[in-house]
């Protein structure tokens, strides 16, 4: 009967809410006759509709829904999928050019042998068998010794698990990532504390935005889909945004307000602010004790010491300022923070990152309508049988490092100086859609001088589509597909709704490139010809079609569907809805636009998943061992995806290795000791390019070819040059002489230089050598637009003289921290010149490792901390706790 | 508007049965991607060094209260365009349903009239290279994408526009988008003192850039150099 009386209610409810919301839009219902915003795409010299393909962008990692239309069997126009709930027909200027990869007049289309020195830039084509057979040869000889001597490092892996099959196929733990030199310490600062490694902010529907140092409208994780629903929450919802950044990056410009912090210093704002809401008595206690394992008042005894004065002192931005942002974000609701690499970069950016979610979380703003919420993502199955995982470790992998045992993404900039220190004991090196000789820091002067190096890197092959300044430097040479030519499973969580999608090929791959899964089979095939070694069981599949539809075919809901066929049609699953003309929003059969679910952390739990379970004392739910839920006040909620199923603010798993649990703020030392005439250095992304693969995309090339360092007019003033003029800029490891671009949107102390720019490789374009004659392994076709190339001034790339530092914590590079002297060019200084030094690299990283919980500055760094035994008592429980 | 206030036989506001196409661009809302620019290069194959459209930027203000402030460009297809008033050979043409401006490049002599009477600098010479697309050394510009609009599509910038700041439509449809976004707002179009009756209205654009606008067409400092790479490389 009650329960009776429960469904009416809800359902009167819910008629009563539609009424109300058709009343709301009455006065607009009048329709006027709108032209469509995607679906299709004419010729607009024959007028022939161009045939279209759904696909996944995979310019970037954002990872948009997308339609490929051909004409002549060419890809001539890209555009945003109208069905992708994400993505709702719109790309980016980077997906609107991705066929200049496969188009690129100098793309890699055979299979190709040094012949010369290597580096040399001398190759001889080879057919694929010669390829193959020398391959397996020296992947049989590598068994032998050890198969953990066989090191595949990727940079952007989006196959679905083909990479990880290849490695265990082999037996081989070596697989490394790239993760630390993008975002890792912003994952291991949000893990522990509240399960998943990224939050998906309601931009359209908040009312108030803290930006802490992310760049969303130009690059960052997922610049499409979230930009999109900033602009609508700042205009159609009136919501304010604040960014703090050293830099006017476009956010910044478009922001409300943007306040320059003194650079690496963002994290002592977010603990300011979160003092004067804690003081203030302006946090949601109820969340609090509810929700986290700590209580409002313990959190009000830590945030004491956090002071705005404090925050001045440190970051330059005046009290008044924090205490003003403090009281708007913690009484306008909902509100959100977004925080992308600005604060993770740092040498402890794993604190700065969690220093920043606490915000929401103590205002209650999480998983809440226009708030913070957790990302939703989509998994599919694995082709049956799995190759099982490796039987020995190797020294690190891509979510282990013995001296970093929190950084569960891996310490992979690391991996030079462990290869050359013998730790990391290479016979076969492979390389898949990475770069790090240009990417990482320290680039050729650490990565190029390592992988130059025969006895360390006895054998190297790159997968590649281009001749990158990493591939450059191979021995063999296999063609790869870029992104249009591939079959890809899809998933990411880029909006409030979960999707799944597909890349696959819209023509046949060029020349005789191979995509990877088919590749990497073709190595296993020839290893194991006729199955007898045990390799071969794990590649039975005809083509790449034929792999996705192990992963398509038997989800539930999809299989219904047509599985891969209709993923095949539409590009993506499910669809929410239709793409309104009027709007751009995604709107049901109704016309509404839909809505997302919030609130997943209050999911109840059904009897049947109770049924079994155990409840202990603080409410934890556990079945067969597994934490499932939490019961809160009577009821039995899923909770949050940690161990204890709450917001973990205090991370006990950080004190084991002597790390503060709580949040909290440390300045980087060598920060505090700079000189009067010193800078910091930092790098960002522009909005056309991404971090090295775009400069030979013709379109992006044009709009940002160079990158002229970023110089405060007082600043500038002071070393006396101006726009255009060269300036020098060393750091203790090496120093570069460029362009200064003097400009008012950049704080005084610090001095940016976009990445993207001054590639030594990557073709012709890239490289400026356009007068120069067709390379020998450049197989692509010419295009005559390339005569009309303007522009002679490639830029000057600065990560040579970034040294590689790890956060201690979260593993990442810290990009921003380098200090630098900034001073006007020399007689004798040239544009371009880039001089950085081995020995001063591996001084440096020597330096870096201090900091890790094994060294001797950890201590120093953490006074809180002195109750701490001591690595030795943490050192046994992290051996495999992360593999 | 009144039949005797008409300047130009060709104007095409508040004639009925004949579609009065326009773009609103809400700068409040342009994130400064430059997705519309790429995908206008897509779209028409067009080659380096020329642009239908572009979004110059410019940084106000002083440390540490600046902004930077887009304001996307295109052809205004102007109820009066100069440049139809001002090619010999009749190359350039207004379409009477719909008002587009458009060009016939059997008949462009390549003289560059239109350019030189064009205040907003929308047009440019094609040079001789280009990737697929045989029409070469004749005036081109932006078309406000007829050919997509024929087939009942949005132009392409429009379609890709992430801040959904460019909203394209007919204005002589009181109930379209564009009529009401003008009749809510506040816009402004380009150059309003040379009369032309533009076809792009701008909300939220800061009126040091669109009146009596040479401030519209200032380059950033930074620019001057690509300027004189520009000027030294590119042949038509």
């Amino acid at each position: 009967m009650m329960e009776m009386t429960k469904l009416n209610r809800r359902t009167f409810l819910k008629v009563s809410a539609a009424t109300g919301a058709a009343a709301a839009v009455a006065p607009r219902l009048l329709k006027a006759m709108e032209l469509e915003l995607a679906g299709k795409d004419v010729s607009p010299v024959s007028g022939v509709q161009r045939k279209a393909v759904p696909i996944t962008c995979h310019f970037c990692n954002i990872q948009d829904g997308a339609i490929a239309y051909l004409e002549n069997d060419r890809v001539v126009k890209l555009e945003g999928n109208p069905e992708h709930v994400s993505t709702r027909g719109r790309l980016c200027p980077k997906g609107n050019s991705g066929m200049w990869y496969s188009y690129d007049p100098d793309r890699i289309l055979y299979p190709l042998k040094r012949v010369g020195k290597r580096g040399e830039g001398k190759w001889k084509r080879i057919t694929w068998d010669e390829a193959l057979t020398e391959v397996a040869a020296k992947l049989d000889e590598a068994l032998k010794e050890d198969p953990n001597t066989i090191v595949l490092k990727y940079g952007r892996n989006r196959t679905g698990g083909v990479l990880d099959r290849f490695m265990q196929t082999l037996g081989s733990d070596s697989i490394i990532n790239h993760t630390s030199v993008c975002e890792s310490s912003k994952k291991v600062g949000m893990e522990p504390a509240w399960g998943p490694d990224i939050e998906t902010p309601d931009f359209a529907n908040t009312k108030y935005v803290l930006n802490f140092g992310s760049n969303v409208l130009e690059a960052s994780y997922f610049h499409n889909p979230l930009s999109q629903r900033v602009a609508e929450g700042r205009v159609d919802n009136h919501m304010k945004i604040v960014t703090f950044d050293v830099r006017l990056s476009n956010t910044a410009g478009f922001s409300d307000e943007w306040i320059p912090v003194h650079p690496g210093t963002d994290g002592a704002v977010a603990l300011a602010i979160g003092h004067v809401i804690l003081r203030e008595d302006l946090q949601d206690s109820e969340f609090i004790n509810t929700w986290t394992n700590v209580t409002v008042d313990e959190l009000k005894e830590h945030y004491k010491q956090f002071t705005p004065e404090w925050a001045e002192k440190i970051s330059g931005v005046p009290a008044a300022t924090i205490e003003r942002i403090a009281i708007e974000f913690a009484t306008t609701k909902p509100a959100t923070i977004f925080t992308y690499r600005g604060p993770a970069k740092h040498l402890y950016g794993s604190y700065n990152e969690k220093a920043c979610m606490m915000l929401p979380v103590m205002t209650g703003n999480i998983e809440r309508r226009g708030g913070y919420c957790l990302p939703r993502g989509m998994s599919w199955p694995q082709p049956k049988p799995e190759p099982p995982k490796p039987a020995k470790h190797a020294y690190m992998n891509k979510h282990h490092h013995p001296l970093y045992p929190l950084a569960s993404h891996g310490v992979s900039h690391l991996l030079p100086f462990h290869i050359a220190d013998g730790t990391m004991k290479v016979n076969v090196y492979f390389t898949y859609q990475d770069n790090p000789v240009y990417t990482n820091p320290g680039a050729r002067a650490v990565w190029g001088k390592v992988l130059s190096d025969e006895t360390l890197v006895p054998f190297f092959v790159s997968m590649s589509s281009h001749m990158g300044e990493e591939t450059a430097l191979a021995d063999i040479i296999l063609p790869d597909c870029p992104y249009l030519e591939r079959w890809e499973p899809e998933s990411m969580p880029n909006s409030l709704w979960p999707w799944l999608g597909i890349r696959q090929p819209v023509h046949k791959s060029l020349g005789e490139s191979r995509e990877n899964r088919i590749l990497m089979r073709d190595i296993i095939w020839k290893l194991d010809p006729d199955g007898s070694r045990g390799m071969r069981k794990y590649w039975e599949f005809k083509d790449g079609e034929d792999y996705m539809r192990h992963h398509f075919d038997n989800i539930p809901g999809l299989k219904e569907a047509g599985g891969l066929d209709f993923l095949k049609k539409h590009g993506v699953w499910p669809i929410y809805g239709k793409l309104d003309p009027r709007t751009g929003k995604i709107v049901d059969k109704t016309g509404r636009e839909i809505r997302a679910e919030y609130g997943l952390y209050k999911k109840e739990l059904s009897e049947e998943e109770m049924a079994g379970a155990i409840i202990d004392e603080n409410g934890l739910i556990t079945k067969n061992g597994k934490a499932i839920g939490i019961q809160r006040n009577g009821k039995n909620y899923v909770g949050f995806a940690t161990p204890n199923r709450l917001i973990n603010v205090r991370v006990d798993e950080w004190a084991k290795y002597g790390f503060n649990p709580m949040p909290t703020f440390k300045r980087i030392p060598w920060h505090e000791t700079m000189r009067e005439d010193e800078m910091i250095l930092t790098t960002f992304k522009l909005n056309v390019h991404k971090q090295s693969r775009s400069a030979a995309v013709k379109w992006l090339a044009e709009i940002a070819h160079s990158n002229p360092a970023w110089i405060n007019t007082e600043t500038a003033k002071k070393i006396g040059v101006k726009t255009g003029d060269l300036v020098r800029v060393e750091s203790k490891v090496g120093y570069l002489v460029t362009k200064a671009y003097v400009t008012e949107g950049i704080h005084p102390k610090a001095i940016a230089i976009p990445t993207a720019f001054g590639h030594w490789e990557y073709g012709r374009l890239a490289t400026l050598k356009l007068k120069e004659k067709k390379p020998e392994w450049s197989h692509g076709q010419e295009d005559p637009d390339f005569n009309n190339v303007w522009w002679d001034d490639k830029g000057v790339h600065p990560n040579d003289i970034i040294p590689a530092i790890a956060d201690p914590i979260g593993g990442s590079q810290a990009w921003f921290d380098t200090v630098v002297k900034v001073t006007k060019a020399g007689p004798n200084d040239k544009y371009g010149d880039v001089v950085a030094d081995w020995d001063r690299h591996v001084e440096a990283f020597k330096e870096g490792l201090r900091y890790a919980y094994t060294g001797d500055l950890h201590r120093k760094m953490h006074p809180e901390m002195a109750h701490w035994k001591g690595p030795e008592e943490a050192g046994h429980e992290s051996e495999g706790s992360h593999l | 508007m009144s039949e005797e206030l008409r300047v130009s036989p060709i104007e095409t506001r508040g004639k009925t049965c004949v579609k009065r196409y326009a773009m609103v661009i809400d700068v409040r809302r342009c994130i400064g991607c430059l997705a519309c620019q790429v995908a206008c290069k897509a779209e028409y194959d067009t080659p380096l060094g020329v642009n239908r459209t572009w979004v110059p930027y410019r940084v106000v203000g002083k440390y540490p209260n600046v902004k930077k402030q887009f304001l996307p460009r295109l052809c205004n297809h102007c109820d009066d365009p100069p440049c139809v008033r001002n090619c010999p050979v009749g190359a350039t043409f207004k379409v009477e349903d719909g008002g587009f401006v458009l060009q016939r490049y059997e008949r462009c002599i390549g003289c560059r009239s239109c350019m030189a009477a064009c205040p907003y600098n929308a047009r440019f010479m094609l040079p001789s290279h280009r990737t697929y697309t045989p029409i070469t050394n004749v005036v081109d510009k932006c078309t406000f994408c007829f050919h997509r609009v024929n087939e009942n599509l949005v132009p392409a910038c429009v379609q890709t526009c992430i801040g959904r700041a460019r909203v394209f439509g007919d204005l002589n449809d009181p109930n379209s988008e564009v009529s009401y976004l003008v009749a809510k707002n506040a816009t402004q179009v380009l150059r309003p003192e040379q009369g032309t009756k533009p076809h792009v209205f701008y909300i939220g654009a800061d009126r040091n850039q669109t009146e009596f606008a040479r401030d519209a067409y200032h380059r950033p400092e930074v620019m001057e150099l690509e300027r004189a790479a520009f000027k030294r490389h590119f042949k038509i």
